[in-house]
């Protein structure tokens, strides 16, 4: 494709979902990725979708993404194993379960069904969770994913509409008018790509792409651990994603490493658990020390794990932005576009963010409003 | 050469379209065809095809079927054998129990 109307830098679930929803409206897109499709942050996550992290946009972009992710699970040649699981907390202590019953409160005045479990009913639920807990909170809209064939359905998705996916690409620089108000062409490692739109949706890497176009873009790399167990029967976990209830604080940036347990298994039968949260650059080695406190925690609320086999352990990259809400925006460059910042929420709100990139550049109504997600809310910070 | 050298790098293969029903990931039970038609869907790293057919995310992490897979890959795209890396390997190197993980570092209770 010689002169796409749009360039969508990184081939993650944003920048597929970007170029699926894009090519539906008969853009020319061409989408590149320096690395192979779905090579970072989006195949090195567990793949639930979390109906309920406040604040209510977020809430709202979550729902609206699920029902997108069940259109697709039709439209898509690929099974990416979408299920409606809901997910589970649990409240460690007897006295936690005040604090998740206010937190089921505020939940249910955005919109998010909820119901608070007792000990006695979470471990009618759940018979292998330790009998010590205080109980929890089952979320029915939640569910899950494979979060490798969905962003490769996209990617194939797209490119059956037209899109040009190039993966092994990268981006060097970023072409701009001569009075540097608008996008003229992407520079990449084969070749020069001109486009009057481009989308950073490059993850981690969107600051230096922000960069290239002389604008900041406040996100960082913040690192979680994984390890993945033999394919085991499914009875050991009833619900498929079970969470303790020490995952909200771990999503606060305060601490330098924060673990949580989590506790998911896929449609293939392997038990996915997580999960932690550290700032330590692009580093992307397995911290031992980490995946050492997720399999205790696990443990903890799960002693039947502690015999099972763990096959692979690794770690990758969340899109981390200062105030936990993804950034979907234009920029003041004309034609430059961003979708990132999505932290541990990529994959839940992959679709909408996609949709919403379509409709701010075909210029239609937004589906939500976007106004708090946009890139300004940084720069009056400074 | 011996003759287990020749079948799996350089000589003579079974790895032929007529074999489409073979298994080449054994633990994942993934098929010659399942494999040659994620290249064709434009896979060209090991990794890529292990995304799109689980070859290689089993108990064994591909020991077993890592050298064929490069060298199903380098006959269906043209590549030179050597040329096509392997997989990403990760730790443990094999399977170990959890309760063996948690244990890893017995003085860090408490910092979670």
């Amino acid at each position: 494709m010689a002169n796409p109307d749009v360039v969508i830098i990184g081939g993650g679930i944003i920048g597929c979902s970007c170029a699926y929803y894009l090519a539906k409206e008969s853009l020319k897109v061409a989408l590149v990725e320096k690395d192979s499709i779905c090579s970072e942050a989006s195949k090195s996550c567990q793949g639930h979708l979390f109906l309920w992290e406040l604040p209510a946009i977020n809430i709202k972009l979550a729902k609206a993404s699920k029902k997108l992710y069940e259109q697709l699970y039709n439209e898509l040649d690929i099974d990416f194993e979408l299920r409606s699981t809901g997910s589970m907390s649990i409240a460690e202590k007897p006295e936690d379960l005040g604090t998740l019953q206010q937190t089921l409160n505020e939940l249910r005045q955005a919109g998010v069904e909820c119901q608070l479990l007792d000990a006695k009913e979470f471990i009618k639920a759940e018979p292998n969770v330790a009998r010590d807990i205080g109980g929890g909170a089952f979320f029915p809209e939640d569910g899950q994913l494979n979060p490798l064939l969905t962003t490769i359905a996209l990617a194939q998705a797209a490119k059956k509409l037209g899109a040009d996916i190039r993966p092994f690409t990268e981006v060097t620089d970023i072409e701009l008018s001569a009075d540097k108000s608008s996008v003229v062409a992407v520079e990449t490692t084969k070749g020069k790509i001109s486009t009057k739109y481009v989308v950073n949706a490059a993850g981690v890497w969107s600051g230096q792409i922000g960069q290239m176009v002389g604008i900041n873009i406040p996100v960082v790399p913040r690192r979680g651990n994984l390890i993945v167990t033999e394919q085991v029967p499914d009875n050991i976990i009833n619900c498929q994603v079970i969470i303790a209830s020490g995952y909200l604080d771990s999503l606060k940036g305060e601490s330098k490493v924060a673990v949580a347990a989590n506790v998911q298994q896929t449609r293939e039968c392997n038990l996915l658990l997580g999960s932690s949260r550290e700032f330590t650059g692009f580093d992307k080695n397995v911290n031992p020390e980490v995946i050492s406190l997720i399999a205790k925690r696990c443990i903890r609320f799960f002693p039947v794990l502690a015999e099972l086999n763990t096959i692979r352990s690794w770690a990758g990259l969340r899109p981390y932005s200062p105030d936990m809400l993804p950034i979907i925006s234009s920029s003041p460059i004309e034609g430059f576009y961003v979708a990132s910042g999505h932290e541990g929420v990529g994959i839940t709100m992959g679709p909408i963010t996609g949709k919403l990139i379509t409709q701010l550049i075909t210029k239609q109504q937004l589906d939500l409003a976007v106004d708090q997600l946009s890139l300004e809310r940084f720069a009056e910070k400074q | 050469m011996s003759k287990q050298k020749q079948r799996t790098y350089e000589g003579e293969s079974d790895i032929s379209v007529e074999n489409a029903d073979m298994i080449i990931c054994r633990c994942q039970e993934v098929t010659l065809k399942e494999i040659v038609q994620a290249i064709a869907e434009g896979a060209t790293t090991v990794n890529e095809i292990k995304r799109r057919t689980r070859a290689g995310m089993g108990l064994c992490q591909g020991k077993s079927c890592s050298i064929l897979v490069r060298k199903i890959l380098a006959e269906h795209t043209g590549q030179k054998f050597a040329k096509v890396m392997p997989g990403t390997s990760r730790p443990p190197v094999r399977p170990i129990a959890l309760s063996t993980l948690a244990s890893l570092e017995d003085d860090t209770d408490g910092k979670s």
